[in-house]
């Protein structure tokens, strides 16, 4: 394994990452997005790059987190805790489903079916308008009252940075247990890994499930950071958003996809005040890294390191061959 | 008679999502290659079609015309970028053809901004079919005469000609027909660009009835994928059974319950999968 890849340089540059943001960025807005994103983007990062699973259907899980917040916390009045438990769960549940139904067709048959599920879920969001509001979203949502200071952004950035750091630590654990090894296995060569005995379909149904779980938490926390649960969050371009982010960040390592989420965010911020069709750039982006950077901006961190570490190594051969 | 008028549509719809479908499972069966630009083809075809009877063209002449051209456009594609993804996995095949249907989508509202616009119907087709009470507008019924010639000479083309027989077993073995000569290359072009183009014809068939907006596209390929995903991958009766049924449970919605049409469609492919995940008509 690449020195940067092991779990605690990972968990380590995470927790740099939520530390530095603050002193990067003005807006506070910008700030938690990227968290959220992050988290939500590593959970994709679990089912593509650790289960091999490609799925357009983050985005029902996202919206759905956000819709429990938006009607939770508008209509209902719960408490935040119970909201953001109260997404992971639905989220699980949802995610168990679509993921069981899915995962009965395989290789691309599995990603239309994810896409097709994407639109069923907007669709159900757009029909189901009192519920939703359909496209209008349910507005108003309501920031926790962090340390008396309501709705100030860097209050709740660290909130979510609190968040970010624990989910994206529990993330770490999942991957480096038993079940994150089986994961692995089953991308590798799922006929072995069903021979050898694993219930194959069970494990993808849970990775699916533990994936759709994150992504609803982070559905939740993003309604309450920008007040508002849109339609727009359970779209289909939100699944793709969360796809692209988790390529172009790469998907050999966890943080990749926290580098993703950045980049990703940070770009379309820059370039949308520039010019409003943006997203022309970034579809010669995205095969720009098909064609170029397979493994994502990921894979030049780990390109760097492994130089960096041979260089090292090769210093180290040639003073230690200088003492001979 | 409300019912029947909706079943026509449906049919009609139908057969524009059988188009659609049919050569998204042809591109995928010979290259194994997913096509998520394929929705941007149709888009592509309907504003071509748009654009050209707005300059005066007649639609005769810009229906072929914009096939033409998305065809043409559609196999340098394929020889330009798609050729050297190949043998990289799915997910890039995926990454890649998404990326040209974002090109794709803000290239035409540069071209012809955000708003959308609708075509005439052509010349000739403009006015409606009258049996007793039943009234139908011509267009629509030319849509579903003209597509179901097509489809018959689809069957045929792939059935029953030595360029489909060539095509056929190019999806079962490309290396075998590599080894009997057959420039599999040229094979790859020339059916990516024959599938992308049929995608073209159904956006320019389309465009007198729906309309052209920016993000049409989208939403014709996930209507493509639920097709292929009722019917069965590389089945070619799949694709037009499922492709009528959704178009008809779609029409047919549109009079019951108008919000949710287009859930049922998606309600309709869940079920399938929860009883059948082969697919109706799917191989095992």
């Amino acid at each position: 394994m690449n020195v940067v890849d092991r779990p605690l340089i990972q968990f380590g540059l995470a927790v740099a990452v939520a530390l530095a943001l603050p002193f990067c960025l003005s807006s506070g807005i910008l700030a938690s997005e990227v968290l959220i994103f992050a988290i939500v983007v590593a959970a994709c990062n679990l089912l593509l790059g650790y289960t091999g699973l490609l799925s357009f259907g983050q985005g029902i899980f996202f919206g759905l987190g956000t819709y429990f917040a938006g009607v939770g916390l508008t209509r209902y009045g719960l408490a935040v805790p119970v909201v953001l438990v109260g997404a992971t769960v639905i989220g699980a549940v949802v995610a168990a489903a679509v993921g069981w139904l899915s995962i009965r067709r395989q290789g691309v048959y599995f990603v239309m079916l994810t896409l097709a599920f994407s639109q069923l879920f907007y669709f159900l969001a757009y029909t189901f308008s009192d519920l939703t509001g359909g496209d209008n979203g349910i507005l108003d949502v309501p920031r926790p009252n962090i340390g008396g200071v309501l709705n100030d952004p860097w209050a709740y950035y660290i909130f979510v940075a609190v968040c970010f750091v624990v989910v994206f630590g529990l993330l770490l654990v999942v991957t480096q247990s038993t079940f994150g090894r089986t994961l692995l296995a089953i991308r590798e060569n799922e006929p072995r890994a069903a021979a050898i005995g694993f219930p194959t379909k069970v494990f993808k149904t849970q990775a699916f499930a533990i994936s759709g779980a994150v992504t609803a938490f982070g559905g939740a926390l993003h309604a309450m950071l920008i007040g508002v649960a849109p339609l727009s969050n359970i779209e289909y371009h939100t699944s793709e958003q969360i796809l692209i982010m988790t390529i172009i960040g790469g998907t050999s390592s966890l943080f990749g996809s926290v580098l993703g989420a950045g980049f990703f965010l940070l770009m379309a911020d820059a370039l949308s005040t520039i010019w409003p069709r943006w997203l022309l750039l970034l579809g010669l982006a995205l095969i720009v890294v098909a064609l170029f950077m397979q493994r994502g901006l990921w894979g030049l961190v780990e390109k760097a390191s492994a130089a960096l570490t041979s260089r090292k190594a090769a210093d180290k051969d040639a003073r230690e061959g200088g003492h001979v | 008679m409300i019912y029947l008028f909706q079943i026509l549509n449906g049919v009609g719809l139908g057969m524009l999502y059988f188009l659609l479908a049919v050569g998204l499972s042809v591109i995928f069966g010979l290259l194994q290659f997913v096509n998520f630009a394929h929705g941007a083809f149709y888009l592509l075809g309907a504003y071509l079609t748009y654009d050209l009877v707005s300059r005066g063209f007649d639609f005769w002449l810009a229906m072929p015309i914009a096939t033409l051209i998305v065809a043409g456009l559609a196999a340098l594609v394929e020889v330009l970028l798609l050729r050297r993804i190949y043998n990289l996995p799915h997910s890039f095949h995926i990454l890649v053809t998404v990326g040209l249907a974002l090109v794709v989508q803000e290239v035409t509202i540069i071209l012809w901004g955000p708003l959308g616009g609708s075509v005439p119907a052509p010349d000739g087709l403009q006015g409606v079919v009258i049996l007793g009470n039943f009234v139908y507008p011509e267009y629509r019924l030319f849509t579903i005469a003209f597509t179901a010639v097509l489809a018959g000479l689809l069957w045929w083309l792939l059935e029953g000609t030595r360029l489909g027989a060539i095509v056929r077993a190019g999806s079962e073995s490309h290396s075998n027909m590599a080894l009997l000569g057959y420039d599999t290359l040229r094979i790859n072009t020339a059916v990516f660009g024959f599938g992308a183009g049929l995608a073209g014809l159904a956006g320019a068939l389309a465009a007198p009835i729906r309309g052209v907006e920016p993000f049409m596209g989208a939403e014709a390929l996930a209507i493509a994928f639920v097709v292929v995903v009722i019917g069965g991958m590389g089945s070619y009766t799949g694709a037009l059974v499922a492709g009528i049924l959704v178009g008809v449970i779609q029409s047919l919605m549109t009079t019951l319950w108008p919000e949710g049409a287009r859930l049922m469609i998606y309600v309709a492919m869940a079920l399938v999968i929860a009883l059948r995940p082969r697919g109706l008509l799917g191989r095992a």
